[in-house]
């Protein structure tokens, strides 16, 4: 490919964080895949497209419906020495699987004594938007935040899913890796203007605990991750014509969590606005506020969170759309702050 | 007055096989207009009755023309953009 296109190719979240994988598998065959409906199919939301073709069943499995079966399979790979990368097509269905995911990817290095450690990583769809009702359609990013041992992801472009992706397999700790099925690029499920990004078509990472600040401004900080980075945005390119500049910062991991960026922009600001597709109590909004509290009180004149109500999220997409946050909401919400 | 006669269309020679549509969508493109791309590169990727399929540079040239853009809809045969190929 002539050096022009490969500067200016655009891939969608999906085709880069394949292209991730695909180079990982090319240069070490320690790193394989399994999950449900991602060798023939390819992933229901694109996540394995063309692995199979290239890697056979051998390195790109389909499994039988039991997560709590697979999952342990994968760990117990990736204790042997093994790099699995182990999908669970949604992040809602951890529940049958929650002692391999909590008790023994999460902690297994720890309780070994350090004589194991568990180098996989578990990709997720998350998300809601299209009317897929309560049980498919939740992000669950404090749920997992929340326990010790694992490393959280969450991608908002093309370019950040490849570079996460790569840093996620060569990393020898388990890494979940959450990713929006709005930001795919899908045709069934288009997403916004944004994901789609010009890729490095070499390799790179991105490394975890660096959060990107995506737009800067003086007046406001908004810190959000994966699908509502760009409703945040869009929200701050609607706010610049009221005079109101809005700092937004994409925090690509939450575990590690980039304080240092977060307070360093309030301190600029001084006011914060957070926002999140998870449920508002116990979540995401108010471990980024405590954090700042922590780190500099004296910096925040005011302070928003902008997240789900505590309801599982409706099928009806009235009131699908009126609980999830829109731009509009985070647009309120800074307006508030002023 | 011969630059624009020499470009080569683009248009979805693969169709889904258990297709019953002849009308398609075009999902996402991956090239903007000016670029140059080289044959056989996957350019546009259409959807048809929810399949999805990679459209290819039939040439190597520059993108002159996106026609149908995304989430645009297209029959069969459309030409979906124009190359100006290299030379």
């Amino acid at each position: 490919m002539s050096e022009n296109s490969a500067e200016t190719r655009e891939l969608t979240m999906s085709r880069a964080m394949v292209s991730a994988i695909a180079h990982e598998m090319r240069e070490n065959d320690e790193v394989f895949y399994m999950g449900e409906d991602v060798a023939d199919y390819g992933g229901i939301f694109d996540s394995t497209e063309g692995l199979r073709e290239e890697f056979g069943y051998d390195r790109v499995m389909d499994v039988p419906i039991s997560e709590t079966a697979y999952l342990g399979a994968a760990v117990g790979a990736a204790q042997e020495g093994m790099r699995p990368i182990a999908e669970l097509m949604f992040v809602d269905f951890f529940g049958v699987a929650m002692d391999q995911i909590y008790n023994q990817m999460a902690k297994n290095t720890y309780m070994s004594g350090g004589n194991v450690s568990v180098p996989m990583v578990l990709t997720a769809a998350v998300g809601g938007t299209y009317n897929d009702a309560a049980q498919h359609s939740q992000t669950l990013y404090g749920t997992f935040a929340h326990i010790p041992g694992l490393k959280i992801v969450v991608p908002s472009t093309a370019y950040e899913a490849k570079g996460l992706m790569h840093n996620a397999i060569r990393d020898d700790d388990p890494v979940l890796y959450l990713f929006h099925k709005r930001l795919m690029g899908i045709g069934w499920l288009p997403a916004p203007d944004g994901p789609k990004t010009p890729v490095p078509e070499t390799d790179y990472t991105i490394p975890f605990g660096s959060a990107d600040v995506k737009r800067t401004g003086d007046d406001v900080t908004v810190v959000t991750l994966g699908l509502h980075v760009h409703r945040a945005l869009s929200a701050a390119e609607d706010l610049a014509e009221e005079g109101i500049d809005a700092e937004v910062v994409d925090l690509r991991s939450l575990v590690p969590l980039d304080t240092d960026t977060i307070v360093e922009s309030v301190e600029k600001t001084g006011n914060l606005v957070v926002v999140d597709e998870d449920y508002r109590s116990y979540g995401v909004t108010g471990e980024i506020v405590a954090s700042v509290a922590d780190e500099a009180l004296a910096a925040l004149d005011s302070v928003e969170r902008v997240a789900l109500p505590d309801v599982p999220i409706p099928y009806s997409r009235p009131m699908e759309n009126e609980v999830v946050p829109d731009a509009e909401d985070i647009a309120a919400a800074v307006q508030r702050t002023q | 007055m011969s630059g624009t006669d020499d470009r080569v269309p683009v248009t979805a020679d693969e169709w889904a096989d258990d297709a019953d549509s002849d009308e398609g969508i075009v999902a996402n493109w991956f090239v903007r207009e000016g670029s140059t791309i080289e044959e056989s590169e996957s350019i546009c990727e259409i959807q048809i009755e929810k399949v999805s399929i990679d459209v290819l540079a039939p040439v190597s040239g520059t993108l002159s023309e996106i026609v149908k853009g995304e989430d645009d809809e297209f029959e069969r045969g459309d030409t979906l953009a124009w190359i100006t190929p290299d030379g």
